[in-house]
């Protein structure tokens, strides 16, 4: 039995916080905390509401947090992201919905950011737009680099990590502290979120 | 597969909330409430409590258990807490401390 997979399934729901040295899918749904020096699978109709760091990310649902990955992330077609991301490489198919802050650059800075924001982060703005689905007109999603030749899958692939000079220095307008997504809600957000949310 | 695993190597702390079967390799701590059964597996360990149509141990449960069906602790397993069930079935070999209410 010990190779079984850790699955959260699709009827149920785990709050608080998981961590761990394997793989994780879920299903269902997670509030709270994910940690894990594996891979992370957020299959489509799960919905996870927490802040993420883990080694690689695959998103196909909903996932609403801050994301921390020291590898990658994929966000597949169905994908609905809300919340910041670092990841040296990360991949959104054509379709998938982001709204966020992307840094490829520093993981350490960005993974502090993270986790001294945690507890204050509030998260009640963000708990509507969690529940959102349908997700919002694909139209809405953020450019989403159209000008990109590649024909495959990935449309939007990073340059490589290693192409980037690790000693760049962070320009003073890129603070390593990502902005507060939550409040963006209500002000910033995209029109389709603001649509949304006022529905309910 | 519809059902939850926690793998070996995985520690959940917090509450397991769902409506199918949950089996446990690792670490949960906290409150575990499924409508379908929970699966303690040989070296998992559980400090929560639980509750579940039917439970099954098999590794370590400390907490308070209410099974609507059955409460079965297996061989080589080790439960502290009261447990709630109609029907419980206590292996040779498992060790048990706690109450035990079969709604008499």
């Amino acid at each position: 039995m010990a190779d079984m997979q850790t699955v959260i399934g699709v009827e149920t729901r785990v709050s608080g916080e998981i961590r761990g040295g394997e793989d994780l899918v879920v299903k269902g749904r997670v509030d709270g905390k994910i940690q894990l020096s594996h891979s992370l699978t957020v299959d489509k109709g799960a919905i996870v509401q927490a802040d993420v760091d883990v080694k690689s990310l695959i998103v196909s649902g909903t996932l609403v947090g801050n994301i921390v990955a020291s590898e990658s992330v994929r966000l597949h077609a169905s994908a609905r992201v809300v919340g910041d991301l670092a990841s040296p490489r990360v991949m959104m198919e054509a379709g998938a919905a982001y709204r966020g802050r992307v840094d490829m650059g520093d993981i350490e800075a960005a993974r502090a950011a993270v986790a001294s924001r945690a507890v204050a982060r509030p998260v009640a703005g963000r708990a509507e737009v969690a529940r959102e689905r349908p997700a919002p007109p694909r139209v809405a999603a953020p450019p989403r680099t159209a000008a990109l030749p590649a024909k495959s899958a990935p449309r939007f692939v990073a340059p490589a990590a290693v192409g980037r000079p690790a000693a760049a220095p962070a320009s003073p307008a890129a603070p390593p502290a990502f902005p507060r997504v939550a409040g963006a809600v209500s002000s910033a957000a995209p029109a389709w979120a603001k649509k949304k949310v006022r529905r309910r | 597969m519809a059902n939850t695993v926690i793998g070996s190597s995985i520690v959940v702390d917090g509450e397991i909330s769902g409506e199918e079967l949950l089996t446990i390799l690792g670490t949960v701590k906290g409150k575990i409430a499924m409508a379908g059964g929970v699966v303690v597996e040989a070296g998992a360990t559980v400090e929560a409590d639980v509750e579940g149509q039917t439970v099954t141990v098999s590794g370590k449960l400390t907490g308070n258990v209410t099974a609507r069906e059955r409460l079965e602790l297996r061989p080589e397993s080790k439960m502290v807490g009261n447990a709630k069930a109609p029907r419980i079935v206590v292996a040779d070999g498992a060790t048990f401390k706690g109450n035990v209410d079969m709604d008499v």
